[in-house]
């Protein structure tokens, strides 16, 4: 809102009540253009910090404990929440009129609110700025990092600027530099943001810890889009290293738990970490708002491969039929393993290539395929019925089977021709992969399979 | 931006343009703080003694900004008032931004900077209203000119070189005035007590502010920005290698002069001179000379010493075209067949980029490499991301294709295809696989151990896991502990499988345990 009478009585309620939520609305830079052309229009560059600082003053009576200090703080706060409101008011305007500028409108935006992000950085460091204006914090950064992409985009958008010509002491030029320059640049601003929540050493009831894991997810989020898992993992390392001194983890909200339970679990799904993922996949799962079906459904992204790997599950139908996406991506799979089809398999995960590629799932979901081809080698086993009875003992399943056998069921599958060498490594993974019980005598070309229990966890 | 001659240029003072904005706007470089110390005295706000020792010894008031203020404004109207500008200044300025006279090879900021000089020297001179500016050389011109200059053999400086600009550039890395010593004395490790998140930061730029006071100078302040975010992010273990920053733009790149055929290999510790770099021509009779001595001598260290070098004369001349793929894909080859992991997979990155532009080589052949390589580093993340990039038409390519099957045959475990793919690998790419051939037998000969009873005949696995002969397979097994597994039996090789139980497992394990490779990726 602009700065007027009914402003400085809002910041100064909120300061009176500790609202850090409703304070923060005060520097939401996604409001309506009218809104912003009058937070810019009614002051100029000359009277902005005289009048911001004569309104706090006066109000600052009514909101309780605000010293002079922090007053100052603010006025820096607002004066560059001004700027930027200015920077984002020229770029929605530039962005109207169609007209293809060489100007890089949200480079300046994003340059502005970084002094934004830094005034603050200073207002916790200086002006003792309390942990309760957290959110403030929250807001500021969370629209740092929309317009670190925005400034990546129009610059990689507008191939008329070439800034890659800064020259270099190296022996090779480094191509990635530019493309993603100002989203790294935010991924540095918020680590020190981070640093800033870290490093507090107030007691924990004041402390800025509790801006901790919204930071984090910030960042990781971040990095997750730098594709940088390595920095990622110095995040989860510093977290884990200040464990003692932090507040508990189920103490934060609910919404930052989960978020951070997503992020830990796809960390460890792309490391193949496929147990750790489950587990904390599952957290987030399960403390997820129920209503959230977007978050539902990354997650399931994520736990629906992880839990074919881990344990040969496979989400039911019921399940999918909720979330007409994740139903489209991984039902073909799903009915293709469960009846042992190869080829279908090999074609379903080809058509959905791209998607399962882009969300790093692929190479999770392509072992799927050893549990197609246990179901099929099952239904081997089970269509060669039992031994001939003998008096009152139950049937036997027929455990001798000949690779010949299996060799025809898989080339039928797979719909191609393949001969026995290939086929017995395949049974040989089978067996060393523990999917199936027994062992291969070459010299009589047959498979012994287990009387109890040949293909485990089937119930055969 | 576009705007800019017309209004504020007679100011002295440009504004910032769009990459200048970004930097100039923290507070700690604002120029208009150190013009007017008095100023900032006067003011009630919490005041900062000096710029100088106390810093050090008193944290709190080291952090405390310069007040937020947008010189810009302000300065322009001030020199309004002083200086009338004469039409004929304007003209200049206008004709110089004219777009038939931009000159792609001299950046914005170097045409305001020297514009802004020449004005100022003008005034300053008192020569401003007697000087023929129509005639005067446009700003573009001037810089090539110097540029032309500095190529001369006495490396003379171009005298009106602005003073303020000279610390900044040229002696970058190797000075030691205060503001270098100040920043590298905060980049040493902080004692615990002064850890406090950005101070490090504040501190590296307070410095760089006294260098600025005069003019504005937006592209160094960038680069002590980054260097001194480089330099945390190094601590923190994010950059493998060392990097030095990029110096400011103003330098445009260099122009080799050197005629030497053969050069060794230094790592630059300072701007390259022009007389020790090679032009393009020199550097493909190198090339040609490298190619011949290669077949000749096969002298490994020599060619790697010779490719970095020639490498590096590329880079600083930032000559990216198809030579510059040529020169790389035969150092990549050439590493490749000697298994020079680090230094194959430098120039990887490097053709990874350059393909990227669109220039002439052989991407599919590289790509191929490129998927082999991230096989034998395991990189599951990267692999991704290249199967990521690939497209369909490059995913048909056979040596691309090829790679992919070796990948998926590994990723279930069909040994038996890996190894036919093994046979029948095109280009080089058996140099990659041969790194990672050792480990992929020894998982199949622990898959084969626990699947197959009671014996197998050594053939099959001579044949199986793709050995050149039984005396190779019987080798491999006794290498790996296998002494008491082969029998002879009427003169065929028996492999007991069933008495070796998981006894490759141990060896299986170490062999797939991480690969360490200089500068992996």
């Amino acid at each position: 809102m602009e700065f007027t009478t009914p402003f400085f009585r809002e910041f100064a309620e909120s300061y009176s009540e500790r609202s850090g939520p409703r304070l923060a609305k005060t520097l939401r830079p996604d409001v309506s253009t009218e809104k912003l052309r009058k937070i810019c229009k009614s002051h100029n560059a000359h009277d902005i910090k005289s009048s911001l600082k004569r309104g706090l003053q006066l109000n600052a009576a009514l909101a309780d404990g605000l010293d002079q200090q922090e007053v100052q703080g603010w006025v820096d706060v607002y004066v560059a929440y001004w700027n930027g409101a200015k920077a984002i008011l020229a770029a929605r305007e530039s962005s109207g009129d169609d007209g293809q500028s060489s100007e890089l409108v949200w480079t300046k935006v994003y340059a502005a609110w970084t002094e934004l992000v830094n005034v603050l950085i200073r207002g916790y460091q200086n002006c003792g700025f309390e942990a309760w204006t957290l959110p403030c914090l929250y807001v500021v950064c969370k629209h740092l990092r929309v317009f670190a992409s925005n400034a990546d985009d129009e610059r990689n958008n507008n191939t008329s600027i070439d800034d890659s010509a800064a020259a270099t002491f190296q022996d090779d030029f480094d191509p990635e530099t530019n493309k993603r320059q100002k989203l790294e640049d935010c991924a540095r601003v918020l680590s020190r943001v981070f640093m800033l929540c870290q490093s507090d050493r107030a007691p924990l009831e004041e402390s800025r810890k509790w801006g901790i894991y919204y930071i984090a997810n910030l960042l990781l989020k971040t990095y997750f889009k730098l594709n940088s898992a390595s920095l990622s993992k110095n995040i989860l390392n510093s977290l884990r290293a200040g464990g003692r001194d932090m507040p508990s983890f189920k103490a934060f909200p609910r919404s930052q738990q989960v978020t951070f339970k997503y992020h830990q679990g796809v960390l460890a799904f792309l490391e193949e970490n496929y147990v750790d993922a489950e587990t904390y996949l599952t957290e987030a799962w399960n403390d997820c708002y129920k209503n959230s079906v977007r978050n539902k459904e990354l997650i399931l992204t994520y736990l629906i491969p992880c839990r074919l790997v881990t344990n040969h599950t496979l989400p039911t139908e019921k399940l999918l039929a909720q979330y007409p996406r994740l139903q489209k991506l991984f039902l073909p799979l799903c009915r293709c393993i469960k009846r042992g089809e190869l080829h279908k398999f090999d074609l379903a995960l080809q058509e959905g290539e791209d998607e399962f590629v882009k969300r790093r799932i692929y190479l999770t979901l392509e072992r799927g395929r050893d549990i197609a081809l246990r179901n099929l080698l099952r239904k081997v086993f089970i269509a060669r019925g039992f031994e001939e009875a003998k008096d009152g003992e139950k049937p036997v399943r027929r455990s001798r089977v000949p690779v010949a056998e299996f060799a025809a069921a898989i080339s039928l599958g797979s719909q191609e021709r393949i001969d026995n060498d290939e086929v017995e490594c395949l049974l040989a993974n089978m067996i060393y992969k523990n999917h199936m019980k027994g062992y291969i005598s070459r010299q009589h070309g047959i498979v012994v399979l287990s009387k109890s229990g040949a293909f485990p966890g089937t119930g055969v | 931006m576009s705007t800019w001659p017309a209004t504020s240029a007679p100011s002295g003072v440009p504004p910032s343009t769009g990459y200048a904005a970004s930097y100039s706007a923290p507070a700690y470089t604002s120029v208009h703080v150190r013009q007017s110390f008095g100023q900032s005295f006067s003011t009630p706000q919490p005041s900062y003694p000096a710029y100088g020792p106390t810093q050090t010894s008193s944290p709190s008031a080291a952090n405390i900004p310069p007040t937020v203020n947008p010189a810009p404004p302000t300065a322009q109207e001030q020199s309004k008032t002083k200086i009338d500008w004469p039409d004929s200044v304007r003209r200049y300025v206008q004709r110089a931004f004219i777009p038939a006279n931009l000159d792609a090879s001299v950046t914005r900021s170097d045409m305001e900077t020297k514009l802004k000089e020449t004005i100022t020297q003008a005034n300053e001179n008192g020569v401003m209203y007697t000087l023929d500016w129509d005639t005067m050389p446009l700003p573009q011109h001037m810089i090539r000119e110097e540029r032309a200059r500095s190529l001369l053999p006495l490396h003379s400086r171009p005298q009106v070189q602005p003073p303020a600009n000279a610390p900044g550039t040229t002696k970058k890395r190797k000075s030691w005035d205060q503001a270098d010593a100040a920043a590298s004395a905060s980049a040493s490790p902080t004692p615990p007590w002064r850890t406090g998140p950005t101070r490090l930061e504040d501190r590296v730029s307070f410095p760089s502010d006294r260098h600025q006071a005069g003019a504005e100078q937006p592209s160094k302040n960038t680069s002590k920005l980054n260097r001194a975010d480089k330099r945390q992010k190094r601590n923190e273990g994010e950059y493998t290698t060392l990097r030095e920053d990029t110096p400011p733009p103003a330098e445009g790149p260099v122009i080799g002069t050197c005629q030497d055929l053969e050069k060794r290999y230094l790592r630059l510790t300072a701007a390259p001179k022009p007389s020790q770099v090679r032009p393009p021509h020199i550097l493909r009779q190198t090339l040609e000379l490298l190619k011949k001595r290669w077949k000749k001598d096969q002298n490994y260290s020599y060619i790697c010493d010779q490719f970095k070098s020639m490498r590096q004369d590329l880079t600083v001349q930032r000559i990216r075209d198809d030579f510059t793929v040529e020169v790389y894909e035969i150092h990549a080859r050439i590493a490749l067949e000697k298994g020079d992991l680090g230094e194959y997979n430098q120039c990887q990155t490097q053709l990874k980029a350059l393909y990227k532009l669109g220039l002439k080589g052989k991407p599919n052949e590289f790509k191929a490499y490129r998927i082999l390589y991230f096989i034998h580093t395991a990189n599951r993340t990267e692999l991704s991301n290249a199967l990521a990039d690939l497209t369909p038409a490059e995913k048909k390519d056979k040596a691309i294709k090829h790679a992919l099957d070796v990948r998926s045959a590994l990723a279930l475990g069909n040994y038996h295809r890996f190894f036919q793919l093994y046979n029948e690998t095109p280009n080089m790419g058996a140099y990659l696989m041969d790194m990672f051939v050792l480990r992929e037998r020894l998982a199949a000969l622990c898959n084969i151990c626990k699947a197959y009873k009671q014996d197998v005949q050594l053939r099959f696995v001579t044949e199986e896991l793709y050995f050149e002969s039984d005396i190779e397979a019987a080798q491999f097994i006794l290498d790996n502990g296998g002494q008491d597994l082969l029998e002879d039996r009427n003169g065929t090789i028996i492999f007991l499988t069933a008495k070796a139980g998981s006894r490759f497992d141990a060896r299986r394990a170490t062999a797939f345990s991480r690969v360490d490779i200089k500068g992996q990726i």
